[in-house]
């Protein structure tokens, strides 16, 4: 009877010994010649837009580089490869691909997962396997002031978008008194509405309006009409392309008109331009980084004309500032193995620490956070189906317009 | 006790070697895979021995998460911040319950599900306790080192699925089995012979959201950054239901394999197919549904005898 039972059970550990065992057999390729980045990426779901952009930016690097012979540590001619793995745009899932590719996949060097909650999630990780990390596309300073070493990012704090823009109104527009601000509910955008609202009241702005949208809003009509009665001369919107594209069409719907119109972060990208048309006119943006920068950088892609040029010839489009970032994140790693002369992981993340130089991405100085802290996100807006960088000064292209109809 | 049960136990209990074999990443999937199964074992109960098709897992995990999450952010520590979220989850489902499970079959379904979403909405826009679409930040815990977090929380996550294990058994031996099972079968019959059916099914909702919402909160505790959309993804709400049809339908012990599993198969596709992983993954379940419809239990041939003392 009891053998009978036991007989009867002794299949099912094994069965479950075969599913982990499955799991846990790795691929573990030898690492020889050949120096690998971890990258996990939202590659399905509804980040995925954004993990395609940065897979552009990290590919484009690494090809470049295989390109000029491999980076050259110690005298010796590395190649670079990049490990991607979806993380299905589900953070636990990011966490769980960090570990994998540390502990299984053997990576020398990590980049975060996309955005400042998925990166700070991971970053835990890289602390505790004394792994380099590069966030490119991490602004929160949230998630730098958690006295980690191993961490390092190239997005500036979100208030560094939203103060030159604030100092810029206050400066030409004297009779902008009251901000309307519409905010997406989600990390990014709604981070930024906030900061906006801060830097707005720091300036002796009114903020009149403070809405937020949920994410895949398909009408803002009645939010719109709502701004419209309060009359504020500055409207300030937070969003992804398609969100600022639709609140723009039903702005000019109802005749809404603003000395300023604000969007972050749909002006940035071409495809806003071109689908804004003439409605796009004299809208403001910022970003941390935009093509019509001239920094003449030290780096594999020189200047950002020849970076742009690259990713033109590459993949038929005009980059953003998230694959730039993508890209510089991998010009970084590349210039402090060098500089370092070995793979050592220690001694790699002090030659990061000690980065101080110009990029086609700008200055690039690390505070004592790991957060970027030398670079002045550029302020632009539209004119004439372009966009004008307005500040800083050092690559300003034109003067600031006021109003859009 | 019958043998199946006898079984689930063992098998739960021999996961608790775990940490002799494995490293860090394997203790992760361990977590997970006890996660998995808490929430595959609870929907059973609602879903398997009530036969109500509930979508509404997602929801108390999340709201689990967030009950959990916000404790955590304020100090609390895990011994209060867990129990707290399974208490706040069973008392919220067996209150909706009592309204929602008056629905039958695709109603109580689409019903369930939109608990999810009100949920997520409410959250959402509850900027200052939640940080809304900006995710809540929990404070790391001081670490003592990667093992022995891993080993923490693994451990933490495993009692709670002996605790759901514990629960399942024990209603499945008593009067409020007996009675789910009734419903199951006809509840009009069940309700005229004198049975309190609006109270049954609450109690089953509750439970069956109780352990989840208390998984929701060693979640958060354990990844420390929780956002709406990623603990009210609708896939917590869809996997169980999966697990619990790969594994064989209202047995525990099958869900329990059922789950372990899913996640096999889920970590091996993922693995190896990185741009198509979820159609892989669908193709498989698919598949396995057509040849074994009654779940990985069928396999055994001969006596189920499980299935008819427990379905």
């Amino acid at each position: 009877m009891m053998a009978r039972f036991l007989r009867s059970y002794a299949r099912l550990p094994g069965l479950l010994l075969v599913a982990v065992g499955l799991a846990l057999s790795a691929s573990a390729t030898s690492a020889q010649e050949v120096i690998k980045f971890g990258a996990p990426l939202p590659l399905t779901g509804p980040l995925a837009p954004e993990a395609i952009k940065q897979q552009q930016g990290y590919d484009l690097w690494a090809e470049q580089v295989n390109k000029a012979g491999g980076m050259s540590v110690g005298g010796k001619k590395y190649k670079v490869e990049i490990v991607y793995s979806d993380y299905q745009s589900n953070t636990p899932r990011a966490v769980q691909a960090t570990e994998q590719m540390i502990t299984q996949n053997g990576v020398n060097f990590m980049f975060s997962p996309f955005g400042s909650g998925a990166a700070k999630a991971a970053s835990s990780l890289s602390e505790r396997y004394k792994m380099p990390t590069i966030a490119s596309t991490a602004s929160s300073s949230q998630v730098y002031d958690q006295g980690y070493k191993y961490l390092f990012g190239t997005f500036t704090p979100n208030d560094t978008l939203t103060t030159p823009l604030t100092k810029i109104v206050k400066a030409k527009a004297s009779n902008v008194k009251k901000v309307a601000i519409l905010a997406r509910n989600d990390l990014f955008p709604l981070a930024i509405a906030q900061e906006m609202e801060k830097s707005a009241k720091a300036n002796g702005f009114e903020v009149v309006y403070f809405e937020k949208y949920a994410i895949g809003t398909l009408d803002h009509s009645a939010t719109l009409s709502q701004i419209k009665t309060l009359s504020p001369q500055w409207i300030f919107v937070t969003g992804y392309i398609n969100d600022l594209l639709l609140v723009r069409k039903q702005m000019t719907d109802q005749q809404i008109k603003a000395d300023v119109v604000s969007m972050i972060a749909g002006p940035a990208y071409q495809e806003f331009i071109d689908a804004a048309g003439a409605s796009g006119e004299n809208i403001t943006s910022a970003a941390w980084w935009h093509p019509a920068a001239k920094y003449d950088g030290k780096d594999i892609f020189g200047t950002t004309e020849n970076y742009v040029k690259l990713f033109r010839e590459k993949f038929k489009s005009d980059p953003d500032y998230a694959q730039a970032s993508a890209s510089v994140s991998g010009a970084l790693f590349q210039m402090a193995i060098e500089k370092a002369g070995t793979l050592d992981k220690d001694k790699v993340r002090d030659a990061l620490a000690a980065t101080d130089v110009m990029t086609f991405w700008g200055p690039v100085k690390f505070g004592s956070t790991g957060q970027i802290n030398s670079l002045e996100p550029p302020v632009f807006q539209l004119q004439g189906g372009k966009a004008v960088v307005l500040s800083p000064d050092i690559i300003k292209q034109g003067e600031f317009k006021l109003g859009v109809n | 006790m019958s043998r199946a049960n006898l079984a689930l136990l063992v098998l739960i209990i021999s996961i608790a070697t775990l940490p002799l074999f494995g490293g860090p990443y394997a203790l992760r999937l361990g977590t997970i895979a006890c996660m998995y199964a808490i929430l595959a074992l609870s929907w059973n109960v609602v879903g398997g021995f009530a036969g109500y098709p509930s979508f509404a897992t997602a929801a108390f995990f999340g709201l689990g998460a967030y009950i959990g999450g916000v404790l955590l952010a304020r100090g609390a520590p895990l011994t209060i911040a867990v129990p707290a979220a399974g208490a706040g989850s069973f008392l919220v489902a067996a209150l909706l319950g009592a309204a929602l499970l008056r629905l039958r079959g695709h109603y109580f379904a689409i019903a369930s599900l939109s608990l999810i979403e009100v949920f997520r909405e409410l959250i959402n826009n509850a900027t200052d306790l939640t940080g809304g679409g900006m995710g809540l930040n929990i404070p790391l815990s001081a670490s003592a080192g990667i093992l022995a977090d891993a080993m923490f929380f693994f451990y933490m996550m495993w009692g709670l699925l002996l605790a759901t294990a514990v629960m399942v058994i024990v209603v499945s031996l008593s009067k409020l089995g007996f009675g789910l099972s009734c419903i199951r079968q006809n509840e009009t019959a069940a309700n005229m012979v004198g049975l309190n059916t609006t109270l049954y099914k609450s109690i089953a909702f509750g439970l069956s959201a109780c352990f989840v919402g208390a998984a929701g909160a060693v979640y958060a505790g354990w990844v420390h950054y929780i956002d709406p959309s990623d603990v009210f993804d609708i896939l917590y709400s869809v996997k169980p239901i999966v697990m619990a049809l790969i594994g064989g339908l209202g047995s525990p012990l099958g869900v329990t394999i059922g789950a372990f599993v899913y996640l096999g198969l889920e970590e091996v596709v993922w693995r190896n197919y990185i741009q198509i992983h979820s159609g892989v993954l669908g193709v498989l379940i698919v598949l396995l549904l057509l040849f074994l419809p009654h779940g990985l239990m069928s396999l055994r041939g001969r006596k189920l005898f499980w299935r008819v003392k427990n379905v």
